[in-house]
């Protein structure tokens, strides 16, 4: 569906009421909690949907509990049904994460984990400068709205990523029940200050395709953004929601074919990029829990941000009514190298 | 609990024998007193007689004598014992003044205001237990009491501080309700050490705030990455006058306080206090800090109703039951 499709423009989830990012809790999918490489004997705490998860090794083995281990009496709290009773989550290592399952413990397939195609599935190879880690005051499906939206870059990241002339911007999306992809193809537009100054590209225009494939119920964002001249940065960010509002993201830049130094530095643009984001988030999302809230407006540039409202209200839907299976449609482990457009 | 009726007014320390104490508790002026035997006592501060304050008047063997005409009212029952100048014919009128239960735990005063039985209630103080060189004080700050209970969730770092330590703005999920408490907590670092709170991988410090329902009693608890406790402040707050709060506090650094980085053992090792109450709250700054958790507590927000729980789904007992905001 093209962006201006009219149909789409003012595609809301309710004809009554806004969305409430804060409040939509997915059940049945696997979060990716922490870098494996950060998971070792020593516990690590991380939360998901405002739940403790604990994290640590034992004899090479990835654990996750609700509890601290070793934690006895009142420190331990009791275990829900999202480990079955027993207190210890499904958990999985791939793609350089540690991944956790979220919901009935007995629907906890390995073949869910959403497949990455462009990192090495046994984490090996993945560079430490690869993997940063930044955190958002805001709820997970609104910081990932805010990725979908393509506006906000040219303004909020203006100095860093670079500004929105070009001759051409053609935005497209599509969708499944379980995901949400967006593409824009640029042509001529102004080579991103990043990447002019520290990424070897000296010409003044360069064409970008960058495609944001998006898993709804864990806000996991696969990006595959290709440059010409350039090269391609693909990226993972996973947004796993903290709380209703806050969230963290274990992101890996995968720049390990970009030149150096762009490649250990690139990574790091989260620091600048983070604070930024920031500013708008925090206060963004408070209002989102106003009473008698007005509805947003919207212009044909939110049709995908309105589609993901759809989809994850239709998902929030079905949760709701006891429905946490995937569709026909959805398969996460399916391969999606073509579809982010990488090169064979 | 009945920590809504039961309130912490003063430190014990505040309350010398043979001296008296104006305390606001939730709103109402009292008069607080000890005798010489060190039993204390908590009286409107109003005598019936003329409306004058009580507190600036005199502890006598048999209570607490006004400074305007002298009359003189028990501790326990707020009956009047004595009016002076009267002859030895004439009776004493049934004069009272509201007398209110008072008792101290923990070095804290607390008085049973309010309506409801107090006996065989936990006393908020019972929440705390010195284990270490303890530091103390009092206050009355520029903010409205709910506010100030809302923003040691939101933002407690405008209310206190740890010198040497960084609390940052990012709270680890939302609050849990515990036995009528809301617990929060959000990530810390120790000052001046790496890249920055925002950017490390995990916090090495924890801020807990412990925010109660009903009452005003307080514990924040700054803890290591175990969670294992290093400083403890208990806050009692309670409503002052004129959108103002009271607030009476006692704290310690834990054994485990003992280590950390240089400047941080130095303070230790030089006895400074590990934490400060902030006691000219910052405006600009509060105005600025987002309502985000305190929703849960001040109910601002939509109300939250179950809608389906995980139980129904899977098949099993003890998970929590979704939420959605009901606009």
């Amino acid at each position: 569906m093209n962006i201006d499709d009219k149909a789409a423009r003012f595609a809301a989830p309710d004809p009554k009421h806004d969305w409430i990012p804060g409040n939509l809790d997915l059940r049945d999918t696997w979060f990716p909690m922490a870098y494996s490489a950060d998971v070792k004997a020593h516990p690590v705490r991380r939360i998901v949907h405002a739940q403790d998860v604990y994290l640590w090794r034992e004899g090479g083995r990835v654990r996750a509990a609700e509890f601290r281990p070793g934690a006895a009496g009142a420190m331990r709290s009791r275990p829900t049904a999202f480990t079955g009773g027993s207190g210890h989550y499904p958990a999985h290592e791939r793609y350089g994460y540690v991944w956790v399952w979220y919901g009935n413990p007995d629907h906890a397939h390995e073949e869910l984990i959403p497949r990455i195609p462009f990192l090495p599935a046994d984490g090996t190879r993945i560079p430490r400068y690869t993997q940063r880690s930044v955190r958002f005051d805001a709820a997970s499906p609104l910081s990932v709205e805010n990725l979908i939206d393509l506006t906000h870059a040219d303004f909020l990241h203006a100095n860093t990523i670079g500004d929105g002339q070009s001759e051409s911007d053609v935005v497209e999306f599509s969708s499944t029940s379980e995901t949400l992809t967006r593409t824009r193809i640029v042509t001529r537009k102004s080579v991103a200050p990043v990447m002019r100054w520290i990424g070897g590209v000296r010409a003044q225009y360069q064409d970008l395709r960058a495609v944001l494939h998006v898993h709804l119920r864990n806000n996991l964002c696969i990006s595959y953004p290709s440059f010409e001249p350039g090269y391609a940065i693909p990226n993972v960010q996973p947004f796993v929601p903290v709380g209703r509002h806050r969230s963290r993201v274990d992101q890996t830049n995968y720049t390990v074919h970009a030149p150096a130094p762009f490649r250990w530095l690139m990574p790091r643009i989260s620091y600048v990029i983070q604070p930024q984001d920031n500013s708008v988030l925090r206060p963004q999302n408070a209002r989102y829990f106003e009473a008698n809230q007005r509805r947003d407006l919207s212009s044909r540039f939110d049709a995908p941000g309105n589609r993901y409202r759809v989809l994850m209200a239709r998902l929030a839907q079905r949760q709701r009514e006891g429905d946490f299976s995937y569709g026909a449609d959805a398969d996460p482990a399916a391969d999606i190298s073509q579809l982010l457009g990488m090169k064979a | 609990m009945t920590s809504g009726q039961w309130w912490i007014v003063a430190l014990s320390e505040q309350l010398a024998p043979g001296k008296t104490l104006a305390a606001v508790c939730n709103g109402r002026q009292l008069a607080l007193f000890r005798n010489s035997a060190g039993e204390a006592f908590a009286l409107e501060d109003r005598c019936p007689h003329r409306r004058v304050p009580l507190s600036p008047g005199q502890v006598r063997y048999d209570g607490l004598q006004c400074p305007y005409h002298g009359w003189t009212f028990d501790g326990a029952s707020g009956r009047c014992t004595d009016i002076p100048n009267l002859r030895r014919d004439e009776k004493i009128p049934p004069a009272a003044v509201a007398a209110y239960p008072v008792a101290e735990l923990n070095g804290f005063i607390h008085v049973l205001a309010g309506e409801g039985e107090g006996e065989g209630a936990t006393l908020p103080g019972a929440a705390y237990r010195a284990g270490g060189r303890e530091y103390t004080g009092t206050a009355v700050v520029g903010l409205g009491f709910g506010h100030y209970l809302d923003l040691m969730l939101d933002g407690p770092q405008c209310l206190l501080g740890f010198p040497g330590v960084a609390v940052t703005d990012f709270f680890m999920g939302d609050p849990r309700l515990d036995d009528g408490y809301l617990v929060l907590d959000r990530g810390a670092v120790w000052a001046g050490k790496g890249i920055g709170p925002a950017f490390v991988r995990d916090h090495p410090l924890l801020l807990r705030t412990r925010v109660p329902l009903a009452g005003g009693n307080i514990t924040a608890e700054l803890l290591d990455a175990d969670e294992q406790p290093l400083v403890t402040v208990f806050i009692a707050a309670g409503a002052n006058l004129r959108g103002t709060t009271s607030l009476a506090w006692r704290g310690f650094a834990h054994a485990r306080a003992a280590g950390g980085p240089l400047g941080w053992r130095l303070r230790r090792l030089a006895g400074r206090a590990p934490f400060s109450v902030t006691q000219a709250i910052d405006a600009r700054a509060v105005a600025l800090v987002e309502a985000a958790p305190s929703r849960e507590r001040s109910g601002a927000a939509a109300r939250t109703i179950p809608i389906v729980s995980i139980s129904a789904a899977a098949g099993c007992n003890g998970a929590r039951a979704q939420q959605e905001n009901v606009p």
